[in-house]
């Protein structure tokens, strides 16, 4: 099954003790695992709140009417599920590949990572959907929950090619008609493109909980290359003539130090932000994000 | 052994060794190109440097090794022995006293051996085939070394002689021992010469004029000729050496024994084809000589008498006649030797005397070439390893 190619076993194996949260509260409908705002029917209780016209007469409690001769409604906090929105950036860029490594681009890992963040959000029965961000417009399949939808949105991520360069923002629109206030978003970008860090922030501004994974190849943290280089850009087709060793720590300081910019303005936003590198285990970046929690939530 | 070059000018091909060093260096200028999306963090300041340097030295460094192989192939190389000992030989002529001649030429550590085909050691018996000796005397010359001392010690009277005395690139010590050579096959003519003449009854009396000439000829030379003149139906004796047939065609039986070995001479044929033999004062042709099977038929222009051949009453008729029967007399291949002493310094140009014994690597260097053309592929068609 595609799943088996997206997730290696042990990646599978490590992602047992990891599990989705959100740092708000979900708002959905229906019963989940996380805490969330809506009040109603449920477990555990959150408050009494006065009768209005409509309210069930079941929900009225009687033992407090018949103490304070007035109706209250007996409301109780209720778990719900989240809702996960995978955003991928397909553009031309995410086709980088380390020199060492051509095969394993940077559209594969955010596959798998994807991939990995469905069996998570499948596990605790949390709703999810997918973007994909490509030249022609945003690929979207729309949240839903169930092993039948983790399917099909496998099979559309096998399908995900990197073309051409970020859309245009009109073509962004339909985003935010289908992503809803308080669900979880997990932005899948190398961020190259400022407009996928404006996406992130905007997202975030507007009460959307965003989780953003910088996809990096190790040859853009290492620069390894020497003798005259000729680098092309696959999205512009721009090209820079240099002697690559000789710019190579003149280009690791200003790559750091824009990494260190976007991290510090994502969290200035309140985004969660780690980076990926294609040379390490995909699964990384979610054990940063949800391992730890997971872990003591557990203990 | 030293190492020298037959045709320098061939290292001009050297000149070809800087084709694949271009091509190494064109080649290195390319640029490896990478995609690189974080294309905006690298600055442009530094310009790549287009460095001399060579793309696969190794394979560059066989390229100009074949190149050089084969400039040098064309030079012509060969090794030539050292010059330093000096080649002295000393050459004996058959016929010669030996113990006269190791007398005469008292050289210490000379290279003895027999003037004879093949140039065959002293060792072996005296060579009696026919000895060429001026001939063999050039081959010597042309086979020495420039600086080589050369001695020929030969008997008196010395034979196989040609034209002209040798003459010869080295100075040669020339020793005349007593002896005499061996004659090189065509012994001075001695003996009887039997001839047959049949003649038809018109032809009588040409008879006479041949037995006066006969008669003169036993009276001046060393052979002894007789004549047995019978008309035509007798038949041809076996052992006559030569016919007359006057006054007649020539019947079949005349010529199956010219072309059995015979000599005949035929009058009455103006139409006779070969060459002249014999011109009168004026240049007339009277006589010629064709070959028929072994044997060689002289056909006489004329009638064999007086009226149409005057030169039948000549002086030197007898001497025509001796010649015609005999054919020429070969050259004289005989002389005294100490008249034959070679002359010295025949220009280079003549004879070309090789620098000594040299030998071609030419072999060598083409097994070497080969080899390296086979590494040369091996090497540039692999497929680089991926780094």
């Amino acid at each position: 099954m595609a799943a088996v190619a997206l997730i290696p076993a042990d990646v599978r194996a490590r992602l047992k003790h990891l599990r989705l949260r959100a740092r708000h509260g979900a708002g959905g409908d229906g019963l989940g695992q996380h805490a969330s705002r809506s009040r109603g029917a449920g477990l555990e209780f959150a408050q009494y709140r006065a009768y209005e016209p409509g309210d069930e007469p079941r929900r009225i409690d009687w033992k407090l009417f018949a103490r304070s001769d007035r109706y209250f409604v007996r409301e109780s906090e209720r778990d719900s599920p989240l809702t996960l929105w995978l955003v991928i950036d397909a553009s031309a860029s995410m086709a980088q590949a380390d020199g060492a490594k051509p095969h394993w681009r940077k559209l594969h890992a955010a596959k798998t990572i994807a991939a990995c963040a469905i069996e998570l959000a499948l596990r605790q029965g949390d709703r999810f959907g997918l973007i994909a961000l490509a030249a022609g417009g945003p690929t979207l399949i729309a949240a839903d929950a169930g092993s039948r939808h983790r399917d099909r949105c496998l099979l559309e991520l096998e399908k995900i090619e990197c073309a051409g360069a970020w859309p245009a923002e009109p073509a962004l629109r339909p985003l935010w008609e289908r992503v809803l206030p308080s669900s979880l978003v997990l932005v899948l970008s190398d961020f190259f493109d400022d407009a996928a860090a404006d996406l992130a922030l905007r997202f975030a501004a507007a009460r959307r909980e965003v989780l953003t994974i910088q996809m990096l190849s190790a040859d853009e943290r290492d620069f390894p290359f020497d003798g005259g280089h000729r680098f092309v850009d696959p999205e512009s087709g721009a090209e820079r003539r240099v002697e690559a060793a000789a710019i190579r720590s003149d280009f690791l300081d200003r790559f750091k130090t824009a990494r260190a910019n976007l991290s510090r303005r994502f969290a200035a936003s309140g985004i969660r932000h780690a980076e990926y590198f294609l040379d390490t285990a995909p699964d990384l970046p979610l054990q940063h994000f949800f391992g730890a929690v997971g872990a003591r939530v557990r203990a | 052994m030293s190492f020298a070059l037959l045709a320098p000018l061939g290292l001009a091909a050297l000149a070809a060794l800087f084709v694949p060093i271009v091509i190494h260096l064109v080649r290195r200028l390319e640029l490896r190109t990478t995609e690189f999306a974080a294309l905006r963090w690298i600055s442009e300041r530094i310009r790549p440097r287009r460095r001399l340097r060579f793309e696969r030295p190794w394979l560059l460094l066989l390229r100009l090794a074949l190149l050089a192989l084969v400039a040098l192939l064309l030079a012509r190389p060969v090794l030539t022995e050292p010059p330093g000992q000096q080649a002295s030989r000393v050459l004996v002529a058959p016929g010669s006293d030996l113990a006269a001649a190791r007398t005469a030429a008292s050289t210490g550590n000379a290279d003895w051996r027999w003037l004879a085909p093949g140039f065959p050691a002293i060792e072996t018996p005296a060579p009696t085939t026919n000895v060429p000796l001026a001939s063999l005397l050039r081959e010597a010359d042309a086979a020495l070394p420039a600086n080589a001392t050369l001695a020929v010690i030969v008997p008196a009277e010395v034979a196989g002689l040609d034209g002209e005395r040798p003459v010869l690139a080295h100075a040669v010590d020339w020793h005349v021992v007593p002896g005499r050579m061996a004659s090189n096959g065509t012994a001075p003519p001695s003996g009887k010469v039997a001839i047959a003449v049949r003649y038809a009854p018109s032809a009588e009396a040409s008879v006479k004029y041949l037995d006066a000439a006969i008669a003169a000829l036993n009276a001046s030379g060393a052979r002894t000729y007789t004549l047995d003149a019978e008309p035509q139906n007798v038949p041809i004796p076996a052992a006559a050496q030569a016919l007359v047939w006057l006054g007649a065609e020539p019947t079949p039986a005349v010529t199956a024994w010219i072309e059995a070995g015979g000599t005949a001479i035929v009058d009455r044929q103006p139409h006779a084809s070969g060459a002249p033999a014999w011109r009168d004062a004026d240049g007339n042709v009277i006589a010629r000589v064709a070959p028929g099977g072994r044997g060689r038929l002289v056909a006489l222009a004329f009638q064999f008498s007086p009226n149409e051949l005057p030169a039948l009453l000549d002086a030197d008729f007898p001497a025509h006649l001796r010649d015609l029967i005999e054919g020429e007399a070969p050259p004289p291949t005989r002389a005294p030797a100490e008249a034959m002493q070679p002359h010295t310094g025949a220009t280079s140009g003549a004879i070309v005397a090789p620098p000594a014994s040299t030998k071609p690597i030419d072999p060598w260097l083409a097994l070497a070439i080969a080899l390296l053309v086979l590494i040369e592929r091996v090497v540039a068609t692999r497929t680089r390893e991926p780094a």
